[in-house]
């Protein structure tokens, strides 16, 4: 099974935030809707690679950026439905 | 996770309904746009306004009705934003490329119209669309049947205003889409309260032109044979400067092509080699409508660049900024906005023009003409375009279609087909 991951925030800020401090350190991520299986609410989520996870944590710890967790979701094919 | 409700609740919307386009958007931009190989990082930020399209943007919009300011919706590229800012209100494009919203729009539409005008007829009715919950005030045109007579419904739930486009381009439309323009300020400013000065205006007349100047250089980096991007983002980001806050989007698109254009020096290329590139000329697309464009380049093809309201018809030709004084600033931005060739128009050979011109300059190996269902101008004005195309040597192919997943697998054979014959 594989897995996407993704990190979770209280507002769009802390997101923002999160990703700039990400680029500084040429941590690959991505931009995400929030996957509504993580979260009823809308708004941003970051997906990153697993492998750079211990060093998410670092940045998290040093900057003091709230998040609201780090997520794994399975990776699932879902046909494209328009809506 | 920021919750948005409270304000949602507040712009009186239909929450609950709501939701459903909440949890299937996602969804549906994660399959579309996320799983494409070797996108720009510069992306991340169009990624962002998607993700807080119906949260941070709306917040945005309240904060500037909060200060007394007022919110205009709009729906074609005729409609010139430089007057709204010039009168202190935000302007938005509003979406209707959703099949969402059209059973609402049929409550009181006619099945047999076209699926955009009964998409934002839906979205009013329902109160699924924060955007056209915030405006204090659309501005409409007549640029179709199905649109002029919608907005006699519209009026009862929202403030209606309607410009009349001429629909020739003699010299006396000229002057009577200038008058329009005259009548449009001063609905602005008594809606407003705000004077349109000659110094606000040229100041709008600005920001607004280094818009499309952001835009040209962003379909600019799509002419390189190693494309820097796909057609799909370069879709997105042309719906997403509808309703972004302006001087914020010129900052990021500009951005991003500082990466385009570095990702050409070094030939860091979203297509693979010898993929067919192809050319989209028709109706508009609006948000989420990326039905053509996804189909197109799941078949191994790219989209180059869109004649459409939705592409180069929305940033071609900058308004004169040598007049200063209101008549010649009016004058320049009717001069400008009569430029577009839209099917409304008759004749309009200058859109054959504009689509052949385009085709050489994208290098596109074939044209596909995209109409949306009962879209009588776009539709007939086929025809013309057709034998003018062939004329040309350029292939074209012919789709019209609505927003629903009905004929997905039958465009994506006949797509896949017109690419073999053009191999």
């Amino acid at each position: 099974m594989e897995y996407d991951y993704y990190i979770l925030f209280n507002t769009h800020t802390d997101g923002l935030n999160m990703a700039k401090r990400l680029k500084e350190s040429n941590i690959k991520y991505t931009i995400t809707p929030t996957p509504r299986q993580l979260s009823k609410c809308c708004g941003i989520a970051i997906k990153y690679e697993h492998e750079d996870e211990k060093a998410i944590l670092d940045i998290i710890d040093k900057y003091d950026i709230k998040v609201l967790g780090l997520h794994s979701l399975e990776r699932k094919n879902v046909d494209i439905k328009f809506i | 996770m920021a919750d948005y409700r409270e304000l949602w609740q507040k712009l009186g919307m239909d929450l609950e309904k709501h939701d459903v386009l909440c949890e299937v958007l996602p969804q549906l931009y994660g399959g579309i746009y996320l799983n494409q190989e070797n996108r720009p990082e510069g992306m991340n930020y169009y990624n962002f306004v998607v993700a807080e399209v119906h949260g941070l943007r709306i917040k945005e919009l309240d904060d500037h009705k909060q200060q007394g300011g007022k919110v205009v919706g709009t729906f074609c590229v005729f409609v010139p934003d430089e007057l709204i800012l010039a009168a202190g209100a935000i302007g938005v494009g509003l979406c209707a490329g959703s099949q969402f919203w059209i059973e609402d729009g049929e409550k009181v539409l006619p099945r047999n119209i076209c699926p955009l005008v009964k998409a934002f007829t839906g979205a009013k009715l329902s109160g699924t669309c924060p955007y056209f919950q915030s405006c204090d005030m659309i501005i409409g045109e007549t640029t179709c049947d199905a649109k002029k007579k919608a907005w006699e419904i519209l009026d009862d739930y929202v403030d209606t205003y309607v410009m009349d486009l001429p629909q020739m381009k003699r010299e006396k439309d000229y002057k009577k889409w200038a008058e329009e323009i005259y009548d449009l300020k001063d609905k602005l400013e008594k809606l407003t309260g705000n004077v349109i000065t000659e110094e606000k205006l040229h100041d709008a007349i600005k920001l607004c032109n280094r818009k499309r100047m952001a835009l040209q250089r962003l379909y600019n980096a799509r002419k390189a044979l190693d494309l820097p991007i796909s057609g799909k983002d370069a879709l997105l980001i042309s719906q997403i400067a509808f309703y972004d806050n302006p001087e914020r989007f010129i900052e990021m698109t500009n951005a991003l092509c500082d990466e385009l254009e570095d990702r050409i020096k070094k030939g860091i290329a979203v297509n693979k080699k010898g993929s067919k590139r192809i050319l989209i000329s028709g109706t508009p697309m609006a948000v989420p409508n990326w039905k053509i464009h996804h189909i197109i380049e799941t078949s191994g093809a790219m989209v180059v660049a869109e004649e459409t309201c939705t592409g180069t018809r929305y940033f071609e030709n900058l308004v004169d900024e040598t007049p200063t004084t209101m008549d010649g600033m009016v004058k320049a931005l009717a001069d400008r906005y009569l430029k577009i060739n839209c099917a409304c128009f008759t004749p309009n050979k200058g859109r054959e023009e504009d689509i052949i011109r385009l085709a050489k300059e994208y290098k596109a190996d074939g044209v596909i003409y995209n109409s949306l269902q009962f879209c009588h101008t776009y539709n007939i004005e086929y025809a013309n375009v057709e034998k003018a195309l062939k004329e040309a040597g350029i292939p074209v192919l012919f789709i019209e279609s609505d927003y629903s997943n009905d004929d997905v697998g039958q465009i994506q054979t006949r797509v896949e087909a017109f690419l073999e014959m053009i191999g």
